[in-house]
């Protein structure tokens, strides 16, 4: 790791952290308006009923593949842009193609934008709604961000072994492409049914496991250590996590279409790799744990740290969940109703969403040569707000799932269960008003942060 | 263990060996068990519905009939994006125009966002056979060979039931207890939570509101769903509108 300021200066390109976590921040804030939007409809207010291009349905679109694409590629791009120079020493490919993928992400996910709302392009495909003619482009662009991190990490590791983020980030740089051109493309063009099925349901699976989670866990590794000055409790058992995920994971999809007519035995494997990826899972919480002992009490005043271990807790908790709920005994319950839609929320809210936020609260001061965040005050009312925003939506949307799936079962008159569930969808909203009022307050604070004139220095409380 | 601590060894075991092995578990497996059931492009799905003269078929001609202003913009309404791009000259209900009506309803009813509360699956759980199914009629668990054609790919299975299951529509409702759900749920299912679609409407010539060229594709679709099922009995919808 370089030494003083000046060197870090040059081997971190400042600009494109910023540009990134802004752009990600902004996003996230109209990814989350919009998914407010789309649950009025279902509490019978929507504001702009009979707008075409404001119909409840398109919007929704807008939540998921803004949710992947403008908030998730572009928050996890500029903290790679941070670390990766960091923890290998070695600067990106090129700060000029770094630009260039800068802008072609922010074009991409508005053309994308414009196509669903206005044009009525859209993929059936949740997560990969963009239409099919821009897919290659994003497969173009994750190559190139192959190319742009792919560099320092292999540089780095022809001196010696990479350290874990390394791997988690290796993997993922080429999992992607693979990914997004497997779920994109094939479905559409060369194969139909339920074998197409079967390639969607992994795409669903893989974008979030094979992109967002080990670019997560790998920035985990990354950030954690480095708040805490201390190095992770066990090697081995970074390893155990990192190749049971690698293992393990991709072959998760079928998992979601249960009792469909994939073939039995492609949804037999689907259940067993997802409980089997539980065991990895928690041997990565594990670790994390154990490098907290002894340092829990700076949960109380560090809210980066704080975020990334709510986060990690709601992680456990959202894989302790699908060990259970992807069996074919509790498919026949839950699967098509809320309770998915909690569980959802809880994975890419609750624990990607609050990491990344933890991450960005960490590395944004830094980045404009301040010590602390703006506000204290701020910084603690959004931490509070988001996470019991997101808990009282994800036990509110438990519990509705469990309400419509006996419903259904019960053969009630359909509309019983629209009617059962508007409560639900009542307390939805007002956790979602929560949430996003916590995002502004978070947003505010960056912006004052960035502002700011006079050097904001930390208080220290402790040696 | 140095070893797989390098970016090469990562790169090639985890990221693509690993993944390439899921995919050969997960889909090229199911591909290749499934890959004797013939594939059916729109156009032979056309076909199939005018020789077995399914309920389909006579669904499209009551829209034509009804609606002919409505009909004459769909023969020139072109758009490369559903594959749509040709105008077809002798314009009535015949094997072009159903395949063209199939295209742009399906392309219309992704761009909704339809399959985000309707999906397209009956499973032999949760009494789905008798709440989606047709009773009495036929065993109506989903089966791969009705999802074999060009008009799932990709699958429509949907992700959450906020509204029905469509896969067997045809023989609940029809046409146009559809044409009013469509322009306002409310007023054919109250309490439903569904968003009306008035874009796919328009005023003639008397002032009546009736469906578009875009409507007419999109019930057309709709009212495809589930026709290649044994014929319900006549009596059948009368008695599932009365429950």
């Amino acid at each position: 790791m370089a030494a003083n300021n000046q060197e870090l200066q040059n081997l971190v390109n400042y600009g494109l952290v910023k540009a990134h976590v802004a752009m990600g921040l902004i996003f996230f804030i109209i990814v989350a308006l919009m998914g407010f939007l789309y649950s009025l409809q279902l509490d019978g207010i929507y504001p702009l009923a009979g707008i075409e291009f404001l119909s409840p349905g398109r919007v929704r679109m807008i939540h998921t593949a803004g949710a992947a694409y403008g908030f998730l590629v572009n928050m996890f791009t500029g903290l790679l842009y941070w670390a990766v120079p960091r923890f290998t020493g070695y600067r990106i490919l090129s700060n000029a193609l770094g630009w260039f993928m800068f802008i072609a992400l922010q074009a991409a996910v508005l053309i994308t934008v414009v196509a669903i709302l206005f044009l009525g392009m859209a993929d059936n495909v949740e997560w990969g709604e963009t239409p099919w003619w821009l897919d290659p482009i994003i497969v173009f662009w994750l190559l190139l961000h192959l190319l742009q991190f792919g560099a320092p990490l292999f540089k780095a590791s022809q001196r010696g072994p990479l350290y874990v983020t390394g791997w988690y980030i290796a993997a993922m740089l080429v999992w992607t492409p693979l990914v997004v051109f497997m779920g994109n493309l094939i479905p559409r063009f060369w194969a139909v049914g339920s074998g197409a099925g079967a390639v969607q349901s992994t795409f669903i699976h893989d974008l979030v496991g094979l992109y967002v989670t080990p670019v997560a866990w790998g920035l985990m590794y990354y950030f954690v250590p480095v708040i805490m000055k201390k190095p992770m409790w066990s090697h081995g058992l970074s390893l155990l996590g990192f190749w049971g995920l690698a293992f393990f994971y991709p072959m998760n999809g079928v998992h979601h279409f249960l009792w469909s007519p994939i073939p039995m035995f492609a949804q037999y494997s689907a259940v067993f790799a997802t409980v089997a990826v539980e065991f990895a899972v928690t041997s990565v919480l594990i670790n994390f744990m154990m490098t907290l002992r002894g340092s829990a009490e700076q949960l109380k005043y560090n809210v980066p740290l704080r975020y990334m271990y709510t986060g990690a807790i709601f992680y456990w908790i959202t894989c302790f969940q699908c060990a259970f709920h992807v069996t074919l005994t509790f498919q026949k319950v839950i699967h098509f109703t809320d309770w998915v839609t909690g569980h959802a929320h809880l994975i890419m809210f609750g624990t990607f969403g609050l990491w990344v936020l933890g991450m960005a609260e960490y590395v944004w001061p830094r980045l404009f040569g301040k010590e602390t965040m703006y506000s204290k005050g701020l910084s603690e009312g959004a931490y509070w707000l988001l996470m019991i925003g997101v808990l009282a939506m994800f036990f509110d949307l438990t519990a509705a799932g469990l309400v419509q799936g006996f419903d259904w079962i019960g053969l009630n008159p359909w509309i019983d269960s629209v009617n059962f569930s508007k409560p639900f969808w009542y307390f939805r909203s007002i956790a979602g008003i929560m949430m996003i009022t916590g995002l502004f307050m978070y947003a505010l604070n960056f912006y004052k942060t960035a502002t700011a004139k006079t050097g904001l220095t930390a208080e220290l409380r402790e040696a | 263990m140095g070893k797989m601590e390098r970016f090469s060894f990562v790169a090639l075991v985890a990221g693509i060996i690993f993944f390439l092995f899921a995919d050969f578990i997960s889909w090229a497996l199911p591909m290749f068990v499934l890959k004797d059931i013939p594939k059916k492009s729109v156009e032979d799905l056309a076909a199939e519905a005018i020789a077995k003269n399914t309920t389909a078929w006579s669904d499209f001609n009551k829209l034509a009939r009804y609606y002919p202003d409505s009909f004459k913009k769909l023969c020139e309404y072109t758009e490369a994006y559903s594959g749509a791009g040709d105008v077809i000259k002798d314009c009535k209900p015949n094997e072009k125009t159903f395949a063209k009506a199939l295209r742009i309803g399906h392309r219309w009813y992704i761009a909704e966002g339809c399959w985000n509360c309707h999906s397209q699956m009956v499973r032999p759980v949760s009494n789905e056979t008798l709440r989606f199914g047709i009773p009495g009629v036929s065993n109506t668990v989903s089966y791969p060979s009705e999802f074999q054609n060009e008009l799932q790919a990709p699958v429509l299975w949907g992700t959450k039931r906020i509204g029905q299951d469509l896969i067997r529509v045809a023989a609940v409702h029809d046409v146009s207890w559809h044409v009013a759900h469509l322009y306002n749920p409310q007023s054919t299912s109250p309490g439903s939570v569904m968003p009306g679609y008035p874009w796919f409407f328009e005023k003639d010539k008397n002032g009546n509101i009736v469906p578009n060229e875009r409507g007419i594709a999109l019930l057309t679709y709709v009212m495809w769903l589930g026709s290649w099922e044994v014929k319900p009995p006549k009596s059948f919808r009368i008695e599932t509108a009365e429950k």
